[in-house]
């Protein structure tokens, strides 16, 4: 797929919305402003010439000590003829990013992974909550401040202070 | 032997009740399926027709903690299933044993992180740890064998529940 | 004047089907379900966190433990792109044993597939004969790299070492053999009128709600769409092979069931061609970064033994950069993000899982049915749990 078809469509609906492009390895990946993000990600699904139907998966990167702190990379793939692109999204700590759940239902799973793992609250979803550790889990694992080994290493391990929400 | 075979003949055998008890339960010990990861896999195999762990008397694993004898933790057990894990180890009827099959279960194994309890003996208290990542059938096979040797060589009235007047 | 009032039914983690600790909450009208929220997390293990601090060598058992019922095609989906990221491929035979492993290990996940999706919905014979198949392939594994369940073969740069003539052997005799066990299974399930009248009509998505919901694998090609990681962005000579991509049409359990099984019978296919037309050459590629030296120079040559050190202790430097790259895995598309700083350790390693967005449209696979229905549903989207919570 030539990508510069697209980047211009986007360019067309939202001007000022794609920062920079780049290649890694023979996939293509675009830059997003935060404030345009929305539009580009529903142009990407619903324009005639983009069609990325599917949204693969969704990767947050902790980038301790830089601001704005976290990257968040959507890998989205075209069912047509099989193309993946890459949209990059900056964004720092307590802002909240607009969710695409409703564009793409596999967002939503991986938005609270996300939301879980690193911290980044996505607005608009339509249920935000912890997924993969527990519903009282104090920090976010992911986060470069967070010790691998946890809070209490040292102590044995008591079920019952998470027995309600597990 | 002896004295008794002279007096009543050979079609009567003379043993202690604890010898009877622990033969009976040795031998059809019923373990709950309890698998969490990898390690289940190998516990199924050991079921399975190749190894088939129905000849030592684990007939059947049942679903139910009430119905079993013998909890087989096989897996990694995260932080967030061990309340599961406690809770059903509550709700299985005395006697009971428990095997940490696999490095994970016994030591936390090589995940050494935040989310994940660093031996399940932190939990339950555990009979017979089996290493291997994952054990093969046969390891399981002979933890289960020491089981069998340890509920062999049990007293009765030093067993917990015993002092609750239940035998 | 009576209510109509809806009953919570728990299918917790604890629940006799291998699937592993998956709790889903139903929501009961009659035996209808009305509502389903799956919770995952129950064999959450860190896995990302870890490989953080973890240098790239050592990764590689932990990925094993990802889709622990088909082992082998995890390792590859990592090696290729750390090998991707420093530049290196593999030379020819790596990657021909690399194809027989991971479709070995895709016939291994599809085995468990079928007899535990069989034993959940009653009929219990099936996994006799499939985890006898099993146990032949567990031997292979076994033979090539002494572990049977999680074989760690793949390393970045090749293969941990050369097949065998043992090895060679036993995986021709399976070629012969298979076939004549997957006739078996299609004469018990197949034409079965109980299998079809469970499985026909059931759990039905379209192509379109597929990929929308992220659906990858066996559970996509079901519903219609020709999407599979080896024919779309091929890897390691898959191009070199002949196999077709089995599609379904309606999308329900039985096409999926129909998909896996031609699935069984175009990787021993590719497994039978791999065999016979196995290159000769290293097994290794010999960039001095990851080439493992061999016993005999670590014995007699000092920057041989140093070398050694540094790449089993140390670790291997990745250069700086960003990838995604993805395999076809047992279960759907396998991807792993790997950021690299220039040092030993990932930077961060997001392992995009297929499994983990095939749970993710639970919901909307179980509305609608009854409860029995249910259980067919999760078999039939076949989900490992290790890769679903990492």
């Amino acid at each position: 797929m030539e990508f510069s078809p697209i980047v211009d469509a986007i360019c067309e609906i939202c001007p000022g919305s794609v920062l920079k492009q780049t290649d890694h390895h023979g996939t293509h990946e675009i830059t997003v402003a935060a404030e345009s993000f929305y539009e580009v990600m529903e142009t990407l699904h619903g324009d005639e010439k983009c069609a990325f139907d599917m949204l693969t998966d969704i990767v947050g990167i902790d980038r301790l000590p830089r601001t704005p702190r976290f990257d968040l990379l959507y890998i989205l793939l075209s069912s047509r003829d099989f193309t993946r692109l890459i949209v990059r999204l900056e964004t720092d700590e307590g802002q909240d990013v607009p969710s695409v759940s409703s564009i793409w239902h596999s967002a939503n799973w991986g938005e609270r992974e996300v939301f879980d793992l690193l911290g980044i609250k996505f607005s608009n979803h339509p249920d935000l909550r912890r997924i993969l550790t527990w519903e009282n889990f104090e920090g976010h694992p992911l986060r470069k401040d967070f010790p691998l080994l946890g809070k209490d290493y040292d102590k044995p391990f008591d079920p019952t202070t998470i027995e309600d929400y597990c | 032997m002896g004295l008794e075979n002279q007096l009543v003949g050979d079609n009567v055998l003379v043993t202690s009740l604890t010898k009877l008890v622990n033969w009976g339960r040795s031998n059809s010990v019923w373990p709950c399926t309890f698998g969490l990861a990898c390690c289940a896999l190998e516990m199924i195999a050991s079921t399975l027709a190749n190894f088939d762990i129905s000849r030592f008397g684990s007939e059947v694993f049942r679903p139910s903690p009430r119905q079993s004898d013998l909890i087989i933790i096989a897996g990694t057990l995260s932080k967030k299933m061990s309340v599961m894990v406690k809770r059903i180890y509550d709700q299985m009827a005395d006697p009971k044993w428990v095997i940490a099959m696999g490095a994970c279960a016994s030591c936390g194994g090589i995940f050494q992180s935040y989310a994940v309890v660093q031996g399940v003996d932190q939990i339950i208290p555990v009979d017979v740890y089996i290493p291997g990542c994952p054990p093969r059938p046969e390891a399981v096979l002979a933890g289960l064998m020491k089981v069998q040797e340890k509920i062999r060589t049990e007293k009765l009235d030093q067993r917990p529940d015993f002092k609750s007047g239940m035998l | 004047m009576t209510e109509r009032k809806t009953i919570t039914l728990n299918m917790g983690p604890h629940h006799p089907a291998t699937h592993g600790v998956l709790r889903v909450i139903l929501e009961l009208d009659g035996e209808t379900i009305v509502n389903a929220t799956p919770h995952i997390g129950y064999l959450h293990r860190g896995i990302e966190k870890i490989c953080e601090n973890r240098n790239y060598q050592q990764i590689i058992p932990l990925t094993d433990r990802l889709d622990y019922a088909a082992a082998s095609a995890n390792n590859i989906g990592y090696c290729l792109t750390v090998e991707k990221l420093m530049g290196i491929e593999a030379p020819k035979r790596a990657q021909y044993l690399r194809v027989i492993m991971a479709e070995l290990a895709r016939i291994m996940g599809h085995h468990l597939w079928l007899g535990t999706h069989a034993l959940d919905i009653g009929a219990m014979t099936v996994i006799f004969y499939a985890f006898r198949d099993r146990e032949m392939i567990m031997d292979i594994n076994e033979e090539i790299s002494g572990y049977r369940l999680t074989p760690s073969f793949i390393r970045i740069g090749g293969v941990a070492q050369d097949a065998t003539d043992e090895f060679i052997k036993k995986v021709r005799d399976f070629v012969k053999w298979f076939p004549k066990a997957l006739e078996g299974y299609h004469t018990l399930l197949t034409k079965n009128k109980i299998w079809t009248t469970r499985t026909m009509n059931i759990g039905v998505i379209s192509a379109e709600e597929a990929l929308n919901y992220g659906l990858t694998g066996p559970s996509l090609r079901g519903s219609g769409v020709a999407y599979d990681v080896r024919k779309a962005f091929p890897y390691s000579s898959y191009n070199d092979f002949d196999f077709k991509i089995p599609i379904g049409e309606n999308g329900d359990i039985y096409d999926r069931y129909l998909v896996r099984m031609e699935e069984f019978k175009q990787s021993i296919d590719i497994i039978g061609q791999a065999i016979e037309n196995l290159p000769a050459g290293p097994v290794h590629t010999d960039n001095p970064w990851v080439a493992n030296p061999t016993l005999p120079e670590v014995q007699n040559d000092i920057s041989a033994l140093i070398r050694r050190f540094m790449i089993h202790a140390k670790g291997t430097p990745v250069p700086k950069g960003e990838l995604y790259s993805a395999v076809e895995g047992a279960k759907g598309e396998l991807g792993f993000y790997l950021v690299g700083n220039g040092n030993e350790h990932p930077y961060r390693l997001k392992i995009r899982s297929s499994c983990f967005y095939l749970a993710s449209a639970l919901p909307r696979l179980l509305v609608g049915h009854m409860v029995a229905d249910a259980v067919a549903i999760i078999g039939s989207i076949d989900v490992v749990l290790g890769e679903i919570d990492r």
